[in-house]
């Protein structure tokens, strides 16, 4: 009767956990695997899911009503569920995705992002079904979702964004800083710094930023060794830069906060008006008309010092697609340049990632207003603009780097000590 | 004694409630202890590596960061939640007019959201806040007060906001702790000639001697669990340079993102299990010897 009782207990206990096991299931490495290629010229019927990331607001939802109409419009018998995630924890929540088996079939990621779900056999490789890729897409946006180790692409570059400066004139004024010389390197940057804190006796800047990845990158230091398996951007070259900001921070060139991680960042004063100067993309002045539209006509930009950096956003499929064909289609209406364009439309400042968008009059050419200016201005610094390169440079990796500049930029360590330990920190975490 | 039902009808009864503990308490701890020896990331499956995420604890110096952080927590909590509450309670026992008021304000910060409060102080504490904006206009301060970038001054101010949000809640449990102390000592001790802050200490403080206890184990292992605080006040990265994080920062900065590290925030998790257990033991014992 003992026993009896204790089997009980016991297959209940085993009922409520079967499911359960070592860590959270995912899939083995994705770099070996044979993937299936989609039979694009397939009957298109069913439902899928399409999910974007945080672009479900009054600005973007009527577009992708409109988009998702069309193309079940086209394809009678077709379904599209779109799903938006919000912008905080994206990461997270495609990994859970992922997990469970319940990444959508569509998925808008950035290149970190997909570069995981690629290890985790998440998606699908589009070069494989669709060979006209690399005739259609520019090269800077597929190159963002093509892995070193890894066969094939995996997303279709969506829009492309940029960073270029923005100068409150102002602040320029007060500080006698001439508007048709701009500084264009980051010394030139420091000089006119020191004049905006004199001028104003500290209490206003014009910097009002620790050094980032970017930047160590804008130096010349090679983010990663050749084959992708090494950080080592820790060069003498980097550290000079970073001790450069730390003199800055010391003379007291930026805001004392900004070595908080709190700190809600340059465009934030810049919004305030207590800052001088800013970085962002071209959209920055669409959105500055709903945050602060009296800033807006004392805003002017100009390129960005030192190096552009590329940012890409992409439209993966999921490899577990049950609908692969449906999906694929509509991964490649999404981002067909007729598509694309449309949505730069809405978000101004970006750039199509298709290649017959790139000579499109419609993004070299201003309106005249400010922020078609800036939306030029950021197409026509895209070209320019340069990834990281490296997909394996993670949140927690980028964390640790800036508490590293921080404590470097308080005297607490030297800037290449901050730079080795950032290092060091990056590939203990890098995943076999 | 004749049995009224089958040897199996309690266990029916309490199966949901089985299930549910061991679906969402039991297993889980059992596999992040199991998961502590392995490698596993957020989507790689991972493999055993013995004792190697241990060993990483020990060469972690953002852990020994947040090891004296949580010492600096505990020793600074404990005593300020044990007795700062018991006063409040004494003080809103009283029955006088409007202090049912009182103890609606001093209970208010424990059913507010730790977040919203935790913004709300950001905004008073922040460089350009209402409190360093206010003592600078007033000529008290030249320059801000880094209550969120300072090292100590940061940890210091989470440490106020968690005392704060605790008072309420500890001010209940003294208050029913207190309605069991027998009014007559208090009595006697006054005809014996013992003043206010005698019977405190021979009547009051021995009456509601084992809430105290018990408050001072709740606000000591809430100490070693501190994360909302210090998330929102000194940001993602803890503070300038990491230097304000504690075990539970580290927990989910480790295991957060595409490729998170599992099984070393596993290790992590079991680390602070084990931080937690000598006051729960001590807990036991002490209410052991009061059954006794």
């Amino acid at each position: 009767m003992k026993l009896f009782k204790v089997a009980a207990l016991g297959s209940v206990a085993v009922v409520a956990l079967s499911g359960c096991g070592l860590g959270s299931g995912g899939s083995s490495a994705a770099s070996s695997k044979v993937q299936q290629s989609v039979d694009s010229s397939a009957k298109l019927s069913g439902t899928i899911s399409f999910q974007t990331w945080a672009l479900k607001n009054d600005k973007f939802t009527p577009y992708f009503t409109k988009l998702i109409a069309d193309f079940e419009k086209q394809h009678p018998g077709t379904t599209i569920n779109w799903i938006d995630q919000p912008g905080d924890g994206y990461a997270d929540k495609v990994s859970s995705e992922i997990s469970s088996n319940s990444l959508p079939d569509v998925v808008n990621l950035p290149p970190d992002i997909a570069y995981a779900a690629v290890k985790a056999g998440a998606l699908l490789n589009l070069a494989k079904s669709d060979p006209k890729i690399n005739q259609t897409y520019v090269k800077s946006g597929l190159s963002d979702y093509t892995y070193k180790g890894v066969d094939g692409t995996y997303a279709y570059p969506w829009y492309l964004g940029t960073d270029v400066s923005y100068w409150n004139t102002d602040i320029l004024k007060k500080a006698g800083i001439d508007q048709s010389n701009l500084p264009t390197t980051f010394d030139g940057l420091v000089a006119a710094a020191k004049k905006v804190h004199d001028a104003t006796g500290g209490k206003q800047f014009l910097m009002s930023r620790k050094p980032n990845l970017y930047d160590i990158m804008s130096t010349g230091a090679p983010i990663m060794n050749s084959d992708g398996t090494k950080f080592t951007f820790n060069t003498d070259a980097a550290a000079a830069m970073i001790g450069k900001y730390a003199d800055a921070y010391k003379a007291g060139y930026m805001p004392r906060e900004v070595l908080s991680s709190d700190y809600q960042g340059n465009d934030t004063l810049f919004k305030k008006q207590q800052v001088g100067w800013t970085t962002s993309t071209g959209y920055y002045i669409t959105s500055l008309k709903t945050d602060n539209p009296t800033l807006v006509p004392k805003v002017i930009g100009s390129p960005a010092i030192g190096l552009a950096p590329l940012y890409s956003q992409g439209i993966s499929v999921s490899a577990k697609s049950k609908n692969p064909a449906l999906a694929l289609a509509f991964a490649q209406f999404v981002t067909s340049n007729a598509n694309q364009t449309a949505f730069v439309g809405v978000a101004k400042g970006f750039l199509p990632g298709t290649q017959a968008a790139q000579s499109d009059p419609r993004f070299t050419t201003s309106d005249g207003t400010p922020a078609g200016n800036a939306a030029v201005l950021g197409a026509k610094t895209l070209p320019k603009a340069k990834s990281l390169g490296a997909p394996q440079w993670d949140q927690q990796d980028s964390d640790y780097l800036d508490q590293q500049i921080a404590l470097a930029m308080t005297g607490k360590q030297t800037p290449k000590q901050a730079l080795d330990n950032a290092v060091n920190k990056a590939n203990s975490l890098l995943s076999k | 004694m004749v049995r009224t039902h089958r040897w199996f009808t309690p266990w029916i009864m309490v199966l949901p409630a089985l299930v549910i503990l061991c679906v969402f308490a039991l297993w889980p701890a059992v596999n992040t202890f199991f998961l502590s020896f392995t490698d596993v990331r957020t989507l790689s499956g991972g493999t055993i590596v013995g004792l190697d995420n241990y060993r990483k604890l020990v060469d972690d110096p953002q852990l020994r960061a947040a090891l004296v952080n949580t010492v600096v927590y505990v020793v600074v909590c404990v005593p300020l939640l044990t007795f700062l509450p018991l006063l409040l309670a004494i003080l809103a026992e009283k029955p006088l007019r409007g202090l049912a008021i009182f103890r609606t304000i001093f209970y208010f910060p424990v059913i507010a959201s730790a977040v919203a409060v935790a913004v709300i102080w950001k905004f008073l504490l922040d460089d350009r806040g209402l409190i360093n904006g206010w003592a600078t206009h007033a000529g008290i301060i030249q320059d801000a007060v880094p209550f969120l970038s300072g090292r100590w001054l940061l940890l210091f101010s989470a440490i106020s906001l968690t005392v704060w949000k605790g008072l309420g809640y500890y001010m209940v449990l003294y208050l029913s702790a207190l309605g069991n102390v027998d009014p007559q000592l208090h009595e006697a001790a006054a005809v014996d000639g013992a003043g206010p802050i005698r019977r405190f200490w021979s009547v009051t403080v021995p009456g509601v001697r084992r809430t105290m206890v018990l408050v001072a184990i709740l606000v000591m292992v809430s100490a070693m669990r501190i994360f909302t605080e210090l998330y929102i006040l000194g940001g993602k990265t803890g503070g300038v340079g990491g230097q304000d994080v504690s075990v539970v920062f580290l927990i989910q900065s480790s295991a957060s993102g595409a490729d998170g590290r599992l099984g070393y925030a596993s290790a992590l998790s079991v680390l602070l299990f084990v931080m937690t257990l000598p006051p729960m033991a001590l807990l036991a014992r002490f209410n052991r010897k009061v059954d006794e």
